[in-house]
């Protein structure tokens, strides 16, 4: 199924202004859109009320609308402009709520009015709404949360009172969180459903069981016109269910997840998307899952392109944007060629051999008064990325990309600061989610608290607090040295695949930075750089089939190296996703598995 | 391309030949280049630090300075100097606000001694004006200095030195701040970008703040001025590429604030209004290339802005943050920010706001409440909103002023702090006023005012808090009164 030449004009909806759960991921997205649908030939029209975004560059679109984001502006583009369709699942939760607007006034998406393109009322309806997804959810045989939903606060504690407190009160129709919290306390529930009720769109708040404390993963999903499925990349939440996705420590892929966990997850994920209806797109699917019974629950699922999406697409080379835009207009999954090795079709599951993470970054210094505490109520206002052979390499990556005075987990001149807090109290502050809580957990190890006793603090999976403990070891290592001159080639190989840097080891020894470089090259201990290949270096992308033959490796086609690169100081750990030692550690699904197909 | 952010257009690996997801610190940097260098053949990259804000601008030493391309490391150093600075504006004959530079409170209180108070207090090298305070008497500065030393965010990134030390300007109250995009070439031709009027006066981060171009109020001959002082500047500082320079006139007078030798957060929103595309022709120039060269080539275009105007206006975060007091400061707290573009300020204004999610009201009751140097600004806004047939009501201090001048009002309100009677807080919670406009106090006594501003963020009430903004905001309903919006692409408003 090409792609469809009954459209001609199409309108693309941005994100608007940068706002906390709402970032330039969607001038990513959009600007993505923009420039596939113009090179497939249509003519494009953009509206966005954010001037600060690539999107809005004349050179994007046909006609390019700097206006406000309300329906009655909307509605004199489409006049003047008459597209044949809307295309509102690339600028978040603003397009989606701007175009469900616009379906109800009867300006699209109805007979004689432009086309929804992307997802359709019906399918943003039955994912937005929680209370219809839930039926949904449950009417495909998926375990959900037990909750209900509430108009009034009276209702809000009968609820409360049914499912069992604690409980999650979220609004309908809602942007990152806004107006959402937990209720430990019948009064609890009252003060926060009336903020909920006020804060959703519609008057809706969900009650629901909490699930706080639960280990949270999500799944990004495409799916085509002929039903072809796949999940591009698997995301873990280090911090578990009770803090947002978009103010949590990420991980791609899922580290901690069994296989059967995965395929499980996998197999639901898909017939989420196929039944909520999102036909030709991304979606971004969510699930808990119970660390002590194994219970996995399905929590929400984002009928578009989201935040997570772009990470996925930075991690894993697969540009879901673009695909989805093509897959709008009609292109089936298998029709769409991998960019990056120019020969596999997009019906291919990327697959990563290192580790992909992604810090957040707040601001609360800027706002006085703030309690810093971290919730479900998104509150950071940016992230890093980085990529790394292991766990701990990305995660030291990340800390000290998010420039606010860290050079990774420790070893650096802001560590002291948590030198004078005594260990019981610490302790008891891991248990609350904090910017600060990953130090503050890096500090505990270093004293020599053990990791069940930080999971049972903290609830983070102890892989993770594991992964962290091999940090502080390091640390540990390198620290018996006097100066850099003492470290073997070997040595410097370890402290560099575990993330240190040069910066680091300057502090540990006090000595300058530039030391410690000269050092570390005159053992020849230098970088390498590795290209994000959609598809594990050690099996290769192959024709559609599945059956593994063949070691000819891809190397880059058309364009040299058009994909990011990361630096991989351990020539040693090759394929290896990360390395375990006290949890199973599962890399992402098999490179190149076919798309799930249903007859 | 080396970047960490995941969110950007930047870090598509369609964006770049190479695109390299590193933190943005020497030791990655130098790698790269490195590995680059290799690549080539042995020949190094040049490297482009002036289009990313101030963190690579913070690299720009650290890296081989030959490597640089456009405007000199040692330029950005003397942009970011102090002493430096205040001599090159001294020789050019451009007026400061009197100050200087401390490293402690013994220093702060010599320089408070010249220059008297209210100062304007931050620390240098820091970005979006973090830790900018106002202060107005010794107490206030003993506690701003303890806190910049202190060991809270800034402290961690190293406290306060003589490298990294503190600026104290005299305050220049009621000033318009301006700020100017501009690009210079290795010929020495320099390009005004635009010229751009904030509609929140000085005090207000300029991040934060509303801004217009073409500039609204300033007389032609004070804008050229400025663009005089511009192009002397760029040419002092050797620029090649992008500069941003702030000014803040009071009277006549225009004072330099400060010049950032790269581009700024309004490069984007100036491209937009007057279809220059600044970025990529300062990209060009830092690549070598003169502006004679890019006019002919067709890639630098007359400013479309002839019959229209442009708005920015800040979006700020404070609805997540209903603890948070939203009056606007020195330090910059916005998120985002959205364009309004049509044929008048007023009406770019409306569009600006409403696209803010703060929509201007187009009927119902305006509660007033205003500071006292912003009374008189107040009684035309009070009359304005009559005029748009809108109810009135005030605080009792505000009230008995507009009386005094024939302005009455439908309803006077308690202080919050009385705790007795309908307060402006009541209405706001009950739904009774469609649009809050609260001034701070310029110090001590912001209790009412912040519960009030507090209550209009909460209920979702759009709200200004500053006098200048209201004006802005009357002027836009009295011209977008009886018309529906009109739209207009960018690609007709930048049509020769």
């Amino acid at each position: 199924m090409p792609r469809r030449d009954d459209l001609t004009t199409i309108l693309v909806i941005g994100s608007g202004p940068i706002v906390i759960g709402q970032a330039c991921e969607f001038d990513y997205s959009g600007t993505q859109a923009c420039r596939v649908l113009r090179d497939d030939g249509y003519r494009v029209v953009l509206v966005n009320s954010n001037p600060a975004t690539i999107m809005t560059d004349p050179d994007f679109a046909d006609r390019t609308y700097i206006e406000p984001l309300t329906p009655e502006v909307l509605a004199r583009i489409i006049e003047r402009e008459r597209p044949d369709a809307v295309l509102p699942t690339l600028g978040g939760q603003t397009g989606l709520n701007l175009a469900m607007a616009l379906y109800e006034q009867g300006l699209i998406g109805r007979p004689g009015t432009p086309e929804m393109i992307g997802a359709d009322a019906e399918a943003i309806a039955t994912a937005e709404d929680r209370e219809r997804f839930k039926e949904a959810m449950v009417e495909i045989g998926l375990d959900v949360p037990r909750s209900g939903i509430a108009h009034d606060v009276a209702t809000a504690v009968a609820v409360a009172d049914d499912v069992g407190l604690p409980v999650i009160i979220r609004p309908a129709y809602i942007l990152g969180g806004r107006g959402t919290g937990i209720a430990v306390t019948t009064d609890e529930v009252v003060r926060l459903a009336a903020i909920g009720l006020a804060a959703s769109p519609i008057g809706e708040i969900l009650v629901e069981e909490s699930i706080a404390g639960w280990k949270e993963f999500e799944l990004e999903v495409m799916r085509d016109r002929a039903d072809n499925c796949v999940v591009v990349c698997s995301i873990e939440n280090v911090d578990p269910m009770g803090v947002h996705t978009g103010d949590s420590i990420t991980v791609a892929p899922a580290q901690t997840l069994t296989d059967v966990e995965y395929q499980q997850m996998r197999d639901d994920a898909f017939a989420c998307i196929r039944r909520v209806g999102v036909e030709t797109g991304g979606s971004n699917v969510q699930f808990a899952l119970d660390p002590v019974t194994g219970r996995q629950v399905i929590i929400e699922m984002n009928p578009r392109v989201s935040r997570s999406s772009a990470l996925a697409s930075k991690a894993t080379g697969f540009p879901i944007a673009k695909i989805a835009a093509r897959l709008a207009v009609g292109y089936t999954l298998d029709e769409i060629q991998n960019d990056v090795t120019g020969v596999t079709p997009a019906c291919f599951e990327p697959t990563i051999d290192y580790v992909v993470t992604k810090v957040p970054r707040w601001a609360f210094e800027k706002l006085p008064g703030t309690s810093g505490v971290l919730g479900t109520q998104m509150q950071s206002v940016g992230e890093v990325m980085a990529i790394g052979r292991t766990f701990p390499e990305s995660l030291q990556k990340a800390l000290r990309s998010l420039e606010q005075g860290r050079a990774g987990l420790n070893c650096d001149a802001a560590e002291r600061q948590l030198a004078a807090r005594v260990t019981d109290e610490l302790l008891v502050a891991v248990a609350t989610p904090t910017p600060d809580r990953i130090f503050q957990l890096g500090e505990l190890l270093r004293r020599g608290v053990t990791v069940d006793d930080l999971n049972a603090a903290c609830r983070i999976d102890a892989w993770f607090l594991d992964q962290l403990l091999a940090i502080v070891e390091e640390r540990g290592a390198l620290e018996e040295h006097s100066g850099p001159d003492e470290l073997a080639t070997r040595e410097w190989r370890r402290a560099k695949r575990l993330g240190f840097s040069d910066v680091q080891l300057a502090h540990l020894w006090s000595v300058s930075e530039v030391a410690v470089r000269t050092a570390r090259q005159a053992c020849g201990v230098e970088p390498t750089y590795k290209t994000v290949d959609t598809c594990a270096p050690s099996s290769p992308p192959r024709r559609r089939t599945t059956t593994r033959r063949g070691r000819t490796r891809a190397r880059s086609v058309r364009r040299t190296a058009r994909a990011s690169s990361f630096s991989a100081r351990a020539p040693t750990a090759s394929a290896r996703a990360s390395s375990s030692t006290t949890a199973a550690s599962t890399p992402a699904s098999p490179c190149a598995r076919p798309a799930s197909r249903r007859s | 391309m080396i970047n960490c952010n995941p969110e950007t257009v930047s870090t598509d690996y369609d964006t770049s030949d190479r695109l390299y997801f590193e933190p943005l610190t020497q030791e990655d940097v130098l790698h790269v280049i490195a590995a680059e260098t290799a690549a080539a053949g042995g020949v190094p990259p040049k490297v482009i630090v002036a289009l990313g804000g101030q963190t690579p601008l913070k690299l720009a030493s650290l890296i081989p300075p030959q490597l640089v391309a456009g405007t000199a490391a040692a330029s950005i150093d003397l942009a970011e100097d102090r002493e430096k600075w205040n001599a090159l504006c001294h020789e050019l004959q451009i007026p400061q606000p009197p100050g200087g530079t401390a490293t402690d409170l013994e220093d702060a209180l010599d320089i408070v001694s010249g220059i008297g108070f209210p100062v304007l207090v931050r620390p240098s090298y820091v970005l979006g004006g973090r830790a900018m305070q106002i202060v107005h008497d010794v107490n206030q500065l003993a506690t701003a200095m303890a806190e910049l030393a202190g060991f809270g965010s800034l402290g961690r990134e190293g406290g306060l030195s003589a490298e990294r030390p503190v600026l104290i300007d005299r305050f220049l109250a009621s000033a318009v701040e301006v700020d100017v995009d501009a690009v210079r070439d290795h010929t020495g031709e320099v390009l005004i970008g635009g010229v751009m009027e904030h509609v929140e006066e000085a005090g207000v981060h300029s991040g934060d703040s509303a801004c217009a171009i073409p500039p609204p109020t300033l007389a032609p001959w004070v804008v050229e001025v400025i663009a005089a002082y511009t192009a002397a500047i760029a040419e002092r500082l050797d620029v090649r590429g992008l500069i941003n320079v702030q000014y803040a006139v009071v009277g006549t007078t225009v004072y330099v604030i400060e010049a950032n030798p790269r581009a700024s957060r309004t490069v984007p929103f100036v491209a937009k209004a007057t279809g220059v595309p600044l970025a990529k022709v300062a990209t060009r120039v830092m690549l070598g290339a003169t502006l004679a060269e890019l006019r002919a080539e067709g890639l630098l275009v007359e400013s479309a802005l002839r019959d229209h105007v442009a708005v920015k206006e800040a979006v700020l975060p404070f609805s997540r943050f209903p603890e948070v007091d939203p009056a606007l400061g020195p330090e910059m707290r916005s998120t985002g920010e959205v364009m309004g573009i049509d044929a008048t300020f007023g009406r770019a204004f409306y569009k600006a706001e409403l696209a803010a999610g703060n929509p201007l009201p187009a009927d119902g009751t305006v509660f007033l409440s205003l500071a006292d140097p912003d009374k008189p600004a107040g009684l035309v806004v009070a009359k304005r909103l009559r005029q748009l047939g809108l109810g009135v009501v005030a605080t009792q201090g505000t009230a008995d002023y507009l009386a005094r001048f024939g302005q009455g009002v439908d309803e006077v309100v308690a202080k919050v702090s009385e705790g007795a009677g309908k307060t402006a807080v009541d209405l706001i919670a009950a739904g009774e006023v469609t649009f809050v406009v609260n001034t701070p106090q310029g110090r001590g006594g912001r209790t009412d005012g912040e519960q009030i501003r507090k209550a209009a963020t909460l209920h979702r009430i759009a709200n200004v808090t500053t006098v200048d903004a209201a004006l802005a905001a009357v002027q836009g309903l009295l011209e977008q009164r009886g018309h529906p919006i009109a739209v207009r692409s960018l690609q007709e408003h930048h049509a020769p």
